[in-house]
């Protein structure tokens, strides 16, 4: 996997990424990050963990060849490894501002990664390799897909070296299960990705394809670092060298990857496990799925909540007449509705502990969707309360009631009914925004739908049933919905 | 006693009120006459602080307001004199500006509530004794969308009295409601003239007018141009703007009641409310 890869949305963003490398100076602490290690006892490790066989979820456990690697290395330096998820999207600003301290997550080293972060010595040769559907003739080499239609995954060196091929018609996917997928329709005519995944997924759920030839580039994996990790770098170095020497290396290799493995693969695989819905599945999964619709409702309804009276008190800051408050209220909802809420996530999560502030990952989550949702539910609101007639405001204030009376007691009672169909499209908006959050590692459902499609391979199965869980929770919002109209009824002839 | 002196009002380049200068006794009932956009409805939106005006004086009682460009008030005095001239001034809109939300009850207990602090429970009584004096007891359980026009028009006058002002204006209080109303409203009108308040009616229907005020001001171009009792005003005006105004009302009241005679063919029954029936039609 290289560079930006997966995410829910396609909401593709290296510049932000960028942006957050410029602003990010390497941060300054006074200990070392070998020192910071020692006194911990524990190595944090960022990763990805949806390339199965090397890094992927099971039964809520990290699994795969380099877990299994990283665990050693970590045991060899006298600590404990600590797995954080994270989209691969977000885990080098990750890394540069502290929340890890290393990651393994099949990043090839390239010269353009080695200027922004350190690398250990390679532990794992990897290279691409293509796929094709059984009985396909002609194609084994990448000259070969010359005029073929080529499926990659986005922003990998499978993707960098095909675009340098004239002749081959690039087809960028998400992840690489559904460029499999597409081949297997008939779309494409190949797939090209890191040999050992592709090797995992065809065995696992597309005995339609096959992989031709031999790998066609070669790339080194290796444990990247922050900038200022140098000792870091050389402690982990030594433990690598250690359980090289010691056969560790191998045992672990031999796991995953050595005859034994592949005889128990293939005989799991002839179990011809059908490839469309699989219901057996979601038996395996519910529990992972309740885990992130238990995470996605927080995060959702959470920020819901809080961001209505953020939302109000906006929407009455611009209604009146001092500009003191208003100019500043429009300003924030220009700015917050002007951004993608996936940099607002990058910003409060990775840029705000430059300024000392350090906030965990779901309490970062919450605030960027409350700060997001409160600009768009305060238009709503506004709308609401403009819709209402002049007249409605003049009687109350002829009455004598102060601007504050009349807003309280006259307008806003009649705002509210009329407000709640727009607010229910926020609220169900919101959950599926909430999604973005998986970039700073938080496990939601989208994302645990992620982790299990590739896992299992079976993006048929899994997305549908993701669809489901987020219909099943947008029924307490619509019900609410439901019911504040009823009770709130506009009063018309009896 | 109401003593406006002078007032000056402009919209940019617009003149709305050019020195605008009549008075009004205590207890009266009196008339704003005019044609559409002579400023009768922003003269009486002046005094009830919906506007501002730039020149002049307006006196209500012992409440002085002053153009705006005449002195400047603080946000604090502005509160301060507003608050205590609509408690003072109440208004009945030519829409009623019902609150939809509340019943017939609840429009007539919100304000004294909020802005007078009664209890709910006196609140109700005082709004009762009010909507009982419209005549919609039975209807203070209903909403606004519930009630008919007239029935709307007296929910509002019953929300305005249970303020207990001394002045309560009206704005067009003919003009939304059905031709068979209007006398309805004239003797409700009177009723509360009984009550000792004092009434500006604001209006463009010299029928209605005549019948129902202590005084007329007949208001054009901005300021009043003549007061004096009904009879005196529709009876020997003095100024040739009002006789004109008087003489242009009277001779499309009678083509319109010669159009609609021919039509029923009824002539001779035709009698003065006819006149009024066809006036109404043509609302603004």
């Amino acid at each position: 996997m290289n560079l930006m890869s997966l995410s829910l949305k396609g909401l593709r963003l290296p510049f932000a990424a960028l942006l957050l490398f410029l602003i990010l100076p390497a941060a300054v602490s006074a200990q070392s990050s070998l020192q910071r290690v020692r006194q911990n006892g524990t190595l944090r490790i960022g990763t990805d963990a949806t390339y199965p066989p090397l890094e992927y979820v099971e039964n809520g456990q990290f699994e795969g060849f380099e877990i299994d690697l990283a665990n050693a290395v970590a045991r060899e330096m006298g600590v404990r490894a600590e797995f954080i998820n994270a989209s691969f999207d977000g885990i080098f600003p990750a890394l540069q501002n502290g929340s890890f301290d290393a990651v393994v997550s099949s990043v090839t080293i390239t010269p353009e990664r080695s200027a922004s972060m350190l690398f250990s010595d390679p532990y794992y040769d990897s290279g691409q390799l293509i796929a094709v559907r059984q009985g396909t003739q002609g194609i084994t080499t990448p000259e070969e897909l010359s005029g073929k239609k080529v499926g990659v995954q986005i922003n990998t060196t499978a993707q960098i070296d095909l675009e340098k091929r004239a002749g081959v018609q690039v087809a960028v996917y998400n992840t690489i299960d559904l460029a499999l997928l597409d081949l297997k329709n008939g779309r494409i005519d190949a797939v090209v990705g890191d040999a050992p995944v592709l090797r995992f997924m065809i065995r696992q759920s597309f005995q339609e394809l096959q992989t031709v030839g031999r790998r066609f580039t070669d790339e080194k994996f290796g444990i990247a670092f922050a900038q200022s990790s140098e000792d870091l770098r050389r402690a982990v170095n030594a433990a690598l060298w250690r359980i090289q020497d010691s056969g560790e290396y191998d045992r672990i290799h031999e796991k995953w990857f050595g005859e034994a493995a592949e005889r128990t693969a293939d005989q799991q695989a002839s179990g011809a496990r059908p490839s469309a819905f699989d219901t057996s599945l979601l038996r395996k999964t519910w529990t992972l799925f309740l885990k992130g619709v238990w995470m996605t409702a927080k995060l959702a309804f959470l920020s819901l909540f809080l961001g209505l009276p953020i939302g109000l008190f906006l929407s009455l800051a611009r209604v009146q007449s001092s500009r003191l408050l208003s100019v500043p209220a429009a300003v924030y909802v220009e700015v917050i509705r002007g951004t993608p809420l996936l940099v607002q996530i990058l910003f409060i999560y990775f840029v705000l502990p430059l300024f000392g502030i350090h906030l965990p990952a779901f309490t970062s989550g919450v605030i960027a969707l409350t700060i997001n949702s409160a600009a768009y539910i305060s238009e709503i609101f506004r709308a609401g309360i403009l819709s209402i007639d002049a007249g409605q405001m003049e009687a109350a204030r002829s009455l004598g009631m102060s601007y504050a009376q009349a807003m309280r007691r006259i307008i806003l009672p009649q705002t509210f009914r009329r407000v709640v169909p727009p607010l229910t499209n926020e609220g169900i908006a919101l959950l599926k925004d909430s999604s973005l959050v998986s970039v700073i590692g938080l496990t939601e459902l989208a994302r645990t739908g992620q982790e299990l499609a590739s896992r299992y391979a079976a993006p048929l199965t899994i997305w549908p049933i993701v669809a489901l869980f987020y219909l099943l929770l947008t029924f307490p919002l619509t019900r609410v919905a439901e019911y504040l109209e009823r009770r709130w009824r506009p009063i018309t002839r009896a | 006693m109401i003593e406006v002196t002078d007032i000056v009002k402009r919209y940019g380049s617009n003149t709305v009120l050019n020195h605008a200068t009549f008075q009004i006794q205590e207890g009266q009932l009196t008339t704003i006459l005019g044609p559409s956009g002579c400023g009768k409805s922003t003269m009486l939106r002046c005094m009830n602080r919906l506007e501002r005006f730039d020149h002049g004086r307006l006196k209500i009682g012992e409440v002085e307001v002053l153009g705006t460009e005449d002195r400047k008030l603080s946000a604090a005095e502005e509160k301060e004199l507003t608050k205590r001239l609509r408690a003072r001034v109440g208004i009945v809109f030519q829409n009623f500006n019902l609150f939809p939300h509340l019943t017939a009850l609840g429009n007539s207990t919100e304000a004294p509530m909020t802005v007078k602090g009664l209890a709910r429970k006196d609140a109700e009584e005082v709004a009762r004794h009010y909507l009982h004096k419209v005549g919609l007891s039975d209807k203070e359980d209903h909403y606004p969308a519930q009630l008919s026009g007239g029935q709307q028009q007296r929910v509002a006058i019953a929300r305005a009295l249970a303020m207990e002002p001394d002045v309560i204006l009206f704005d067009e209080p003919t003009s939304a409601l059905d031709p068979q109303l209007i006398k309805e409203v004239g003797s409700m009108l009177r009723a509360l003239d009984d009550l000792g308040k004092t009434l500006v009616v604001v209006s463009h229907d010299m029928n209605f007018a005549r019948s129902i005020s202590d005084q007329v001001i007949y208001f054009e171009g901005g300021h009043a141009v003549e007061a004096g009792t009904a009879q005196e005003v529709f009876g020997n005006p003095q100024k040739p703007e009002t006789r004109a105004f008087m003489q242009s009302f009277q001779e499309e009241e009678g083509t319109r009641a010669e159009q609609q005679a021919t039509a029923s063919g009824k002539n001779e029954k035709l009698d003065a409310q006819m006149g009024t029936r066809a006036t109404l039609g043509q609302e603004e």
